[in-house]
């Protein structure tokens, strides 16, 4: 049985990471128009919002079977703080904080209408740290990286991210120097 | 040319598009719900296919982490398995290292020069 809770932890764990790829994508979509071969800005934005309701459950199910698991000796105070653990501090660590992460951008996001606009962006903004942060966890600490294809795969989805990303920051730049 | 001949579009005369719009590569016509089940699906396949690698390569070696408890495992075979030591009594340190030592002792007794003859 502990076996299992290691192959589930295994499995949602590059569920989430795909998930979470997936909707970093879709928000950078719009002002990119890196998927406007797919589809319009307005359905992206759905499949945009829409996401959370994968990678919540996706992340539950990787954190609980790292609890159940007996070989990872996680407690739930890991799962919260960062760099408890009595081994791989960083790598678990950087796991601790892009959850931790993840659950304000999602929190936030939920609270939208309640706070400014501008306090919404900085929270949002928030996701590309907790991105960068589960890609590093990934990386350090991912057992099925070892295999050349996953890891290729990891890796060049990193890396159209940080490219999209930069062309986001550089458009939004443009904007800025535009209005002024 | 004859280009003011050509009817000019303006965004009014076609619905759905803006000024500017022609430059833009012409975007995909993929609906939302669409979008939603091909994430999912691509999610769960990225689910199963890992799970079935999980399942068939339970331990990977050359995995970047590893638990405490495999390390301490792994720790303590490498010392047991250490060079043994020629010193002239047995001991165990409290690292749980056991020394090995020889069983050659010194003696009082004459020694043996000559083999048996036939």
């Amino acid at each position: 049985m502990d076996l299992f809770f290691w192959e589930l932890a295994r499995a949602s764990g590059l569920a989430t990471y795909a998930a979470l790829c997936i909707a970093v994508l879709t928000g950078l979509a719009p002002r990119t128009q890196v998927l406007g071969f797919l589809a319009q800005n307005r359905a992206i934005r759905a499949l945009h919002d829409w996401t959370p309701w994968i990678i919540i459950p996706a992340a539950i199910t990787h954190v609980v079977a790292l609890l159940l698991d007996a070989t990872a000796q996680l407690s739930l105070l890991d799962v919260v703080v960062p760099f408890q653990t009595s081994y791989g501090q960083l790598a678990i660590g950087l796991g601790t904080i892009s959850l931790d992460l993840l659950v304000i951008v999602l929190v936030t996001t939920w609270m939208r209408r309640s706070m400014s606009n501008g306090a919404w962006q900085l929270f949002h903004r928030l996701s590309y740290v907790g991105f960068v942060a589960m890609f590093l966890h990934a990386v350090l600490s991912g057992t099925d990286l070892a295999s050349p294809a996953i890891s290729v795969m990891t890796w060049a989805t990193a890396l159209a991210i940080a490219y999209y990303s930069l062309e986001r920051a550089g458009k939004g730049l443009g904007m800025v120097k535009a209005r002024a | 040319m004859n280009t003011h001949h050509l009817p000019l579009l303006s965004a009014k005369a076609v619905p759905g598009t803006q000024p500017g719009a022609a430059r833009r590569k012409p975007a995909g016509k993929v609906p939302a719900w669409a979008l939603k089940l091909g994430t999912l699906f691509t999610t769960l396949s990225i689910f199963a296919g890992s799970f079935g690698y999980a399942t068939t390569h339970l331990y990977a070696t050359n995995a970047p982490l590893q638990p405490a408890t495999i390390a301490a495992a792994d720790s303590t075979s490498v010392a047991s398995t250490g060079t043994p030591s020629t010193s002239g009594s047995t001991s165990t340190s409290s690292t749980a290292t056991t020394t090995l030592t020889s069983s050659v002792r010194t003696t009082t007794q004459t020694a043996v020069t000559t083999t048996r003859h036939s």
